[in-house]
């Protein structure tokens, strides 16, 4: 597995305490799919996380965003959006 | 029985002209006419089948599949959901289906028709088709206690009075430019009725998207024009109101699937500056009954349904459904034909010998101050002596020794739930309904975390 960065081990750790996934933050590889085969989250998930990104990150997610597909992609790509476009 | 045997029919869609706006797909408007000619067009080419599986994500591209099945006298079929071996049993109930997709996803072993809003099509005149008030045109389902969905025919006449009545009740004018947005599925009963037969037969614009996230919803209304309703859930209007996005005047909030809490119910009223209504129903017999939340509890049965006693349990009826159907709630109604709403009826449960719903219960947990979800849940391993109910909570920055004194002050003490566990959210479905198959599994989580020390 590819190793985390700070930003993601912090996205990662707010994923399972959000969500109350049943795996430890450090065991979710930063490439590995979140949606559909990979974690498995579905769309109340994402309402979910999208609320925790909001109010931890200042971020408010948006599905017209264009890339809002890739952004959930992956761990990686997530928090590479959270560290674009946070405001605290 | 209102209607004689005499064929009656009404029109397709409700007082548009051929240049009216009748749906917003992706940024760009869809008028009466160019949708006519849509439908018209796809009825020439689906195939001959008795029954469709419309899959489109599109809210305008279902519209246009269910036109086109209409017009073809095809029957819709109403999938609980998209899961594939959902799908593979309705095909094998409904072997001579066909499937309309806006995708492209096939279903195997039955045919694929693409439905794409074909801009070459030019407008047809304004020649509003009629349908027959008897003929089927969708079949809805539900979950059977023997695991296989049961199936419930809607015929026109059904799914237009329903709209009207619905429109009435939350004060719709047809000659008033309105635009519906829905966080809901389609696909589903309410969804049907509410954000797709609602605004054509009033005249007005569907929104055909499905906003998730709260700023989406925001962004869809501000697509709007004129006065704007929002059909949604408590789950969604929660998430608007815990984001805090701001939304555009003149809107009218419309939920269903679930009881909404009073205190979200002022909240949202007072936040968004919109009124807040709910409808209550069930998918044997469409939308009954709405209530503004905040006027109270009592829900107000809408044009044309009457609840009749029936022993212990009660039967809505009304001319459009062919025999009167079981509510499936406990429910208590008054002269005035205003009802209460108590919860399911398999929400019974029997806690050392005291009988309480659990839908009753957990409705006392949702009032409390701060708490934004919770459910109560009546374990089935025998215990030594009484079974305890359980409850799950949501309840950010409360603690269990606040949520049981709000709890003691609400509920008989044999009632309190041990134990009361604290959870970031429950496993709600995306109609924000909590099925009891996520439930039995968030107790088994519970249960082997809790064996685990934590």
């Amino acid at each position: 597995m590819t190793a985390q960065s700070p930003i993601e081990q912090e996205v990662a750790q707010l994923l399972v305490e959000t969500l109350k996934l049943k795996v430890s933050a450090a065991i979710i590889d930063p490439v590995q799919p979140l949606f559909g085969d990979g974690l498995g989250l579905d769309s109340i998930d994402a309402l979910e996380l999208a609320l925790a990104i909001s109010k931890t990150y200042g971020y408010q997610l948006k599905s017209s965003d264009p890339d809002i597909k890739v952004i959930f992609s992956s761990l990686r790509a997530l928090a590479e959006a959270i560290e674009k476009n946070r405001t605290k | 029985m209102t209607t004689s045997g005499a064929m009656r029919d009404t029109p397709l869609i409700g007082s548009y002209s051929a240049d009216d706006v009748l749906a917003w797909e992706q940024g760009r408007p869809r008028t009466a006419g160019q949708f006519l000619a849509e439908g018209s067009h796809l009825a020439e080419i689906v195939p001959d089948r008795p029954t469709v599986l419309n899959l489109a994500n599109s809210r305008y591209e279902f519209l246009v599949g269910l036109a086109a099945a209409i017009l073809r006298r095809q029957v819709t079929l109403l999938p609980q959901n998209r899961a594939s071996e959902s799908l593979r049993r309705l095909v094998d109930d409904y072997p001579h289906s066909y499937c309309l997709t806006d995708q492209g996803e096939t279903i195997e072993g039955i045919e694929s028709i693409l439905v794409q809003s074909q801009q070459a099509i030019a407008p047809c005149h304004m020649k509003i088709p009629r349908i027959p008030i008897d003929q089927v045109v969708a079949i809805a389902f539900t979950s059977g206690s023997t695991g296989r969905p049961m199936p419930h025919a809607k015929t026109w006449g059904a799914l237009t009075a329903v709209a009207h009545a619905t429109g009435a009740s939350l004060g719709i004018s047809s000659r008033k430019p309105l635009t519906v947005v829905a966080t809901v599925p389609h696909h589903h009963m309410f969804g049907l009725e509410a954000s797709v037969m609602l605004p054509i037969m009033h005249g007005a614009v569907m929104h055909a998207g499905r906003p998730l996230f709260p700023a989406d919803v925001a962004n869809a209304l501000a697509e709007r024009v004129g006065p704007w309703i929002l059909v949604t859930t408590p789950l969604h209007l929660r998430a608007c109101l815990t984001e805090g996005v701001k939304l555009p005047p003149a809107g009218l909030i419309v939920s269903a699937t679930a009881p909404l809490a009073l205190n979200v119910a002022q909240e949202a009223e007072q936040y968004f500056q919109a009124e807040v209504h709910e409808i209550f129903g069930f998918a044997e017999a469409g939308s009954v009954a709405h209530r503004r939340t905040i006027n109270g509890e009592q829900w107000h049965p809408l044009d044309g349904v009457r609840l009749n006693q029936d022993g212990g349990s009660f039967l809505a009826d009304a001319w459009y459904l062919p025999t009167p159907v079981p509510v499936p709630d406990r429910i208590s109604v008054n002269v005035d034909g205003r009802f209460s709403l108590y919860g399911r009826e398999a929400d019974q449960v029997n806690v050392a010998g005291h009988r309480v719903s659990l839908g009753d219960l957990n409705q006392k947990l949702l009032g409390i101050d701060g708490v934004q979800d919770g459910v109560f849940f009546l374990p089935e391993d025998e215990s030594p002596l009484v079974t305890r109910l359980m409850a799950f909570v949501v309840a950010p920055g409360k603690t269990n020794e606040e949520i049981q004194r709000a709890l003691r002050r609400r509920l008989a003490p044999v009632f309190l739930p041990r134990p009361l566990v604290f959870v970031p959210r429950l496993p709600r479905n995306e109609t924000g309904k909590l099925p009891r198959e996520s439930l039995l599994r968030l107790v088994q989580e519970w249960k082997e975390r809790a064996d685990h020390g934590f």
